[in-house]
């Protein structure tokens, strides 16, 4: 048997159990909920193990001893599970923890902050360069609260907010755009030719279960708006 | 009750229903709806034109289960552009799922390439598979790759691998490709390969990651910037090799219409309501 077409199949019925969520909690979602949670943490777990073992336990097994600190480290992690050795844990959390901030703050400076001012000196000969340049100065502004909004301030700060709007806005249809998009890819896949037939008799299956738990009450209907 | 108020007080599972009417009919009975090319598209196709033939190229793959659909299109164009351009072409994933999918992306290109096309393991491409750290793993990469990962994501030794006998940093590197799905770490690739080492980034994100990352475009951070469904589409469009991408992009601007159509009606109908005075 394609293992793919396999895939997919179980696929198409754990979407159908987890879209149930939208009629209201019940158990069918909370099995489709239950079981993504644990194979991701599993595969995560796999994929980690391997990674350690490839790069740093077989690197010491071929003469590089100087990655046994990072292993020692890691397994300082693991001091956790005993509440009076929580303390020894914290040593290479603050290690990881100061490295990444150190990494990213070389740079976030230049990247974050130096390149997108630059990226705001513009010249003014188009529409879009005099919008860019009103638009970062007046939402920077609107952020000023040490002003009192009077006078020709108050405009500055008005435009400002307008733009903030806009921008939401577009993060909010942005937002929208994004849901459907992670629908449409699960529908592609369910409604498929060779797979379509499955993903219609799941959902048959589903309905029913789910109509036979609402009828006799075992499953409570979801009222809340 | 009125019926405006009945309308407005429309239990959300119809809703839902109609949107899952609008997503699958679509995809049962395509609808083709003209296509406008985004700037942000454009330009990141216009630099991966722009690469020299035969360079070698990082491809950061960042698409998981969810995200694959959108952005995954996309990236199955991006690495059949590359290397109908010959370019060498090295992957690594900073986050355990995608390094899956990535290999999935890479495969769905392969089996598009012609014959004629070189694309052998090793030689042409190399995926490095999952590499642990997140940014500061993207740090340790660009500065010394055989630091972070001896083995690929196969297992076979990176030094046994011919295409990699002169790589060993972001230096080695002509380009490269940030396609980070919903991961949020296009800001990795711009503080750790673009500022340090002045490597020329594209990127590509969900579609509701785009208003973060323009910004980056606008200041010449990144290259260009391809965003979801539309974003694959519009590659597979520009570079005229017909994809999956397409039909979804047709099912979003269904969705679109709907979910707009439903803005649209619930302000008019608020607004009546106000104007008639009731609660």
């Amino acid at each position: 048997m394609d293992m793919i077409w396999l895939g997919l199949i179980v696929g198409s019925f754990v979407s159908i159990g987890a879209y149930t969520v939208l009629i209201g909690d019940n158990p069918i979602s909370k099995i489709t909920e239950h079981l993504y949670t644990g194979i991701l943490a599993g595969y995560t777990l796999a994929i980690n193990w391997d990674f350690v073992m490839k790069n740093a336990v077989g690197k010491v097994q071929g003469g590089q001893f100087d990655f046994i600190i990072p292993i020692i480290l890691s397994l300082m992690l693991f001091t956790r599970l005993k509440p009076e050795w929580i303390w020894i844990s914290r040593y290479p959390v603050a290690l990881t923890v100061g490295v990444g901030m150190g990494l990213a703050m070389r740079a976030s400076v230049l990247s974050d902050f130096v390149g997108q001012i630059q990226g705001t000196l513009l010249p003014i000969n188009n529409i879009n360069n005099i919008v860019m340049i009103i638009g970062t100065i007046t939402a920077a502004s609107y952020f000023l609260f040490t002003t009192k909004y009077s006078g020709p301030y108050k405009y500055v700060n008005q435009s400002g907010l307008l733009f903030l709007l806009v921008a939401f806005g577009v993060t909010y249809g942005s937002t929208a755009s994004f849901r459907f998009e992670l629908v449409i890819g699960r529908l592609v896949d369910m409604l498929r030719p060779d797979v379509a037939m499955y993903t219609y008799g799941f959902l048959v299956l589903v309905a029913i279960i789910l109509i036979y738990g609402y009828t006799t009450k075992r499953i409570p209907w979801y009222k809340g708006r | 009750m009125s019926i405006i108020k009945k309308i407005l007080d429309m239990d959300q599972r119809i809703i839902y229903l109609g949107m899952f009417i609008a997503l699958a009919y679509p995809i049962l009975s395509p609808v083709i709806l003209p296509v406008a090319i985004q700037d942000y598209s454009t330009q990141a196709f216009n630099f991966a034109v722009s690469i020299p033939d035969g360079s070698y190229v990082l491809i950061e793959g960042g698409n998981a289960a969810a995200t694959h659909p959108q952005c995954g299109p996309g990236l199955t164009a991006n690495i059949y552009h590359l290397l109908t351009k010959q370019c060498k072409l090295v992957f690594f994933s900073i986050t355990a799922e995608p390094a899956y999918w990535t290999q999935v992306e890479i495969d769905n290109a392969l089996a598009k390439l012609p014959a004629t096309v070189a694309a052998k393991n090793g030689v042409n491409w190399v995926n490095l598979g999952y590499i642990s750290g997140g940014e500061s793993g993207v740090a340790a990469l660009a500065a010394d790759i055989r630091s972070v990962v001896s083995k690929d994501h196969f297992g076979k030794p990176i030094n046994d691998l011919p295409m990699m006998k002169d790589i060993n940093s972001a230096k080695n590197f002509a380009a490269a490709f940030w396609w980070g799905g919903s991961e949020g770490s296009i800001p990795y690739g711009i503080r750790q390969l673009v500022g340090p080492y002045n490597l020329p980034m594209s990127g590509s994100c969900t579609t509701n990651e785009v208003p973060n990352y323009s910004p980056y475009v606008s200041s010449g951070q990144l290259k260009g910037l391809f965003g979801g469904i539309r974003g694959s589409a519009e590659y597979e469009l520009l570079l005229k090799v017909p994809g999956p991408a397409l039909a979804q992009a047709m099912a979003t601007n269904i969705g679109g219409l709907y979910f707009l159509g439903l803005v649209l009606l619930g302000n008019i109908l608020y607004l009546t309501q106000r104007l008639r005075g009731e609660k």
